[in-house]
Order: C-alpha cells, then sequence, then structure tokens
C-alpha cells in the first residue's frame, strides 16, 4: 500500500510540473502523436487491406478461366468445361455468372453474382448493405431494372446481406441464373467465367498450362497469383510510404533525443533543489521515469487511437491517393477493423520504451551530483 | 443363455483376424513418425503412405518411398515385424488425394513432383492417370507395387 501511495504521490508531482512548462511539453506531446499517428495508420491499413484480400479470395476457385477476344474478357461457352473437366486432377468445373449493372436511378455501381443454388427462386433477389442503404429498401421492396433491350422490369428483394467483409458484400446484389441472363441477354450456352476446383495444388501450373494449350483464346487465373498480386501491391506501396515517413520519424528521433536527454540548467538546478530538500536519488529517477512515461504514453495511445478512426472510419483520407491506386474497382468503403497486437508491440517497444529509458539517464547523472554544486551552476 | 453369449463372444474372437482383413486407413496423430526418416507425418498429408498390421496397429510414413524402404525390410528375417503381419497398405492418389490400396496402385519413379523426403513413387489408382502424369511430369517408369525393387529404390536416392 505504501508503494502504490508513494508512487501516487510522485506521478502527483510530476503531472505538475509538466504542467509547468505547459508550451514546451504540449508540443513534444503532439509531435509525438502525429509520428505514431503517421506510422499505426500505415500499420493498420495495410494490415487490414491485406486482410480483406484474403477474406475475399478465401472461397474463390483454384483457377478461374477466361476466355480472351482481342485481349478482352468475353464470354465463355460452358462446352469449354467438358473438355476441361477431362483433364486429369480437375475436380469440378462450375460455369460463373457475374457482372456489373449502373443504376442510373441512384447513381451507383451494382455487382450482380448468380450464386450457385440461389434460394430465393425467379424474380427475386438479395442486396448487399450497401445497395439497400443507397436505394432506401428494405425486404420485400422492389428494384427496378432496365435489361439489355431497354424494357423495365422489377425484382422483389428478398433478403439483406450481411458479411463480415463490407468490400465483399456492400456492392453486391444475388439473382437466379434465368433472370441474369435475361437482364443482360447472355444466351443459355454461355458464362461469364469457368471456376475450377483442384484437389491437388501441386497441380495447378499444369493444369493451367494445359487449359492454355487446348483452348489458345482463355486465359487461366490461379488463386495464388491473386493472392501474391495483392500482396506484393500493398507491401510495395506501404514501403513506399515509410520511406516517405522515415525522413519525418529520423526528424522525431532526434527532437526527442534531444528533449529527454539533454537535460536544461533549469532542469539540473531543480533536481539540486528536490535532492537539497530530501529527495533521494532513487525518487528522483522515479519522477523522470514517470514524466517520461507519461509524455510518450499518452502520445502513443493517442496516435494509436487517432490512426485507428483514420483508417476505419474515415477510410484513410490522407493516405488515399498513395495507398489505394486501384480505389478504382470500388471506390468507398470502410475496411472490417483487423489489428495485429504484434505490429502494435512493436511499436510500443520502438517509441515508448526508448523514450522513457532516454529520459532516465542524464537525470541520474545529474541526481548524483553534489546538490551544492548544482544550484550554484 | 450366459453360455450361448459365451460361445458367441467366443466364435467371433476366433474370426476376428477374418473379419479384419481389411483395416480402414487412419488419421495419422499429431505425434507420429515415420520409422525411416524420422519426420511428423502428419504435416504430409497429400504424401501419406501407412501399413496397418493385423493386431490394428499402424505405421505411417511421410512419403511412399519411404514405405517402400521400410517394406523391403520387413521381408528380411532380423526384423522385428514379419510380412505375415501385415493387413493393408495404403498410399495416396496424387490427383484426387484420396487413400488407395497399394497393391493394385500404379506407382511413377522418376518424376519432376517432389515429396517432403524428395525423390518419390508418386501412386495412382487407374493406370491412364499414372500415364498422363507421367507425360506431365517427366516420369521415367510406371511399376506395381511387387515390381518396387532394391534397384528401384536405388535410382531414388
Amino acid at each position: 500500500m505504501r508503494w502504490f501511495a508513494k508512487q501516487r504521490y510522485v506521478i502527483d508531482f510530476t503531472l505538475s510540473s509538466l504542467l509547468r512548462r505547459k508550451g514546451k511539453n504540449t508540443a513534444l506531446v503532439l509531435v509525438y502523436t502525429l509520428v505514431v499517428f503517421m506510422l499505426a495508420s500505415t500499420m493498420f491499413f495495410t494490415y487490414a487491406i491485406k486482410k480483406e484480400a484474403v477474406i475475399v479470395l478465401d472461397n474463390a476457385p483454384d483457377i478461374v478461366v477466361q476466355r480472351l477476344v482481342a485481349g478482352r474478357h468475353d464470354l465463355i461457352p460452358i462446352s469449354y468445361g467438358d473438355r476441361i473437366q477431362k483433364i486429369k486432377g480437375v475436380n469440378s468445373v462450375k460455369p460463373k455468372l457475374w457482372g456489373y449493372y449502373f443504376d442510373s436511378i441512384f447513381g451507383a455501381n451494382y455487382t450482380l453474382i448468380v450464386p450457385e443454388d440461389f434460394p430465393h427462386g425467379r424474380g427475386n433477389i438479395a442486396i448487399g448493405y450497401g445497395v439497400a442503404k443507397v436505394s432506401t429498401s428494405q425486404v420485400d421492396y422492389i428494384l427496378p431494372f432496365w435489361d439489355h433491350k431497354g424494357s423495365m422490369t422489377s425484382f422483389t428483394i428478398k433478403e439483406i446481406l450481411s458479411s463480415e467483409s463490407e468490400l465483399v458484400s456492400s456492392d453486391l446484389i444475388l439473382i437466379s441464373e434465368d433472370d441474369f441472363r435475361m437482364l443482360f441477354g447472355i444466351p443459355m450456352e454461355y458464362a461469364t467465367n469457368l471456376a475450377l476446383k483442384v484437389r491437388n495444388k501441386k497441380e495447378l501450373p499444369v493444369i493451367a498450362a494445359k487449359i492454355k494449350k487446348i483452348f489458345p483464346d482463355t486465359r487461366p487465373i490461379i488463386k495464388d497469383e491473386l493472392l501474391r498480386t495483392y500482396d506484393s501491391v500493398f507491401n510495395w506501396r506501404s514501403g513506399l510510404l515509410l520511406i516517405i515517413l522515415s525522413s519525418a520519424v529520423l526528424a522525431f528521433i532526434i527532437f526527442a533525443w534531444d528533449k529527454a536527454s539533454g537535460l536544461s540548467a533549469e532542469e539540473r538546478k531543480e533536481i539540486g533543489i528536490l535532492k537539497a530538500i530530501g529527495w533521494e536519488t532513487s525518487d528522483v529517477i522515479l519522477m523522470k521515469f514517470w514524466e517520461g512515461t507519461v509524455i510518450s504514453l499518452t502520445s502513443f495511445l493517442a496516435g494509436l487511437l487517432l490512426a485507428y478512426g483514420h483508417v476505419f472510419f474515415s477510410s484513410s483520407i490522407l493516405f488515399e491517393p498513395v495507398l489505394k491506386g486501384w480505389a478504382v474497382i470500388y471506390p468507398k468503403f470502410r475496411l472490417v477493423p483487423f489489428i495485429d497486437p504484434y505490429q502494435i508491440a512493436i511499436l510500443f517497444f520502438l517509441s515508448v520504451v526508448p523514450y522513457t529509458v532516454a529520459t532516465i539517464v542524464p537525470s541520474w547523472r545529474a541526481a548524483t551530483v553534489d546538490p551544492d554544486s548544482v544550484m550554484r551552476t | 443363455m450366459n453360455r450361448l453369449l459365451a460361445g458367441i463372444v467366443l466364435v467371433l474372437f476366433a474370426y476376428y483376424p477374418a473379419f479384419a482383413n481389411e483395416r480402414q486407413p487412419i488419421k495419422p496423430k499429431p505425434k507420429d513418425k515415420c520409422p525411416v526418416c524420422g519426420m511428423f507425418t502428419a504435416k504430409y498429408p497429400d504424401f501419406l503412405a501407412q501399413i496397418i498390421f493385423k493386431d490394428g496397429s499402424y505405421i505411417t510414413f511421410d512419403g511412399s518411398k519411404d514405405l517402400f524402404k521400410y517394406h523391403i525390410k520387413l521381408t528380411s528375417n532380423n526384423h522385428t515385424r514379419k510380412l505375415a503381419e501385415v493387413d493393408s497398405i495404403y498410399v495416396k492418389d496424387y490427383y484426387n488425394l484420396k487413400f488407395i490400396d497399394a497393391y493394385t496402385a500404379y506407382f511413377v519413379v522418376g518424376s519432376d513432383v517432389f515429396g517432403p523426403m524428395g525423390k518419390e513413387l508418386i501412386p495412382f489408382k487407374n493406370e491412364a492417370d499414372a500415364k498422363v502424369f507421367n507425360k506431365d511430369h517427366k516420369g521415367k517408369i510406371i511399376v506395381k507395387f511387387e515390381e518396387v525393387t532394391e534397384a528401384v529404390m536405388k535410382s531414388l536416392d
């Protein structure tokens, strides 16, 4: 109990002594917070977006086969699947139907997908949260569409989807196969692409090469390639940002080191007086320890909180141009908050701990000097 | 009544090995090691091979190469286990990764597909699959279980 009481008194003293030099310390905390904020934002953003990519691609087929006509993605004949099914190692081939629809009434872009077994049947659709919000509709409302011939059809909303990733489901509309074909005028013997399941992942490159050989007008895409692309793109982007930030971080380190390690004559004098009125060296060190902790922990937590809000609530407004080069795919989305405790620990040990240590050493040196001589200088 | 029950139990016991002639493949436990190379076999499910003995005990291998190395030793006299104790042997079909009977399987030797212990004999249920694989992966020969001799094994080391 006495130990706690002592710490409380020391912290009390430290806080009031920090308040006495308001201007200097506020500036320090502000700069410190800014640096932590920048670093944490980058970390949160890249980690969350990589996680998001993994969620998006988790249910992706092992190989996607697209047909290319003059270098452009085109409809693929479903009959291609029969030949591909015969390739050794292919477990299943499924034709997939999906596409985009621009809704001129609400000015929104929807992604339409025909799921494998659509439970609601013809004339009905299931919509994502974002679609529901933009069209202010609920279950059993009607959503109008213009089909490829220009006539209007309406579908009844039977379900509003909720998904762990907003990026995946927000602009999504699930629709039955017949309705999809009718809407876009896609003939029965065509699909958007083919999705393959392959049991032995070692065999993927061989199968992809065989498909390319049998149907030279196709492009087989392996799931790992997609993941690797996402990964390298975001690693590169966060690396770029870190390089830009590194000069700011370096400037801060020099600034903080100077503030923390060099004691001003005034501070020396203060330590001298404290010693003269009966403080022990250990008490002085304790006070300086709390001083460092208060400043660095406050800035660390504030920076972390700001970064969290920045990345997950404001969709990283500040970094948008650098980090989201691909945002054309889906301009506005909110990331699901994923946080890696390991990264936070690293940030903590790189910011709070060194700063606290740096404040203690010089004050220990000052505290061991005879108070009389310190006060005289 | 009691004697009848005892009789049934006795008869069941006497015929027990006959019932168990085709023991089903097992899933390796995390601690199961390959007796040839000492690696944990549960980590390599795609290449898993196993011998199941008549008493229900089993040995798992991290590839059919190690299985054959062990099986060749079984035939020698001074081994702790005897060939007669073996109930069934399973390997995994390369294409669909399901357990198949090793005695009827086709093995491709010398292909460019490597297992956890390097060069492997890659098992297939059908000869047609083995032939396709042999062509795709630059295999040298296709052998049946009894054709795996020490000379074949030497080519894999």
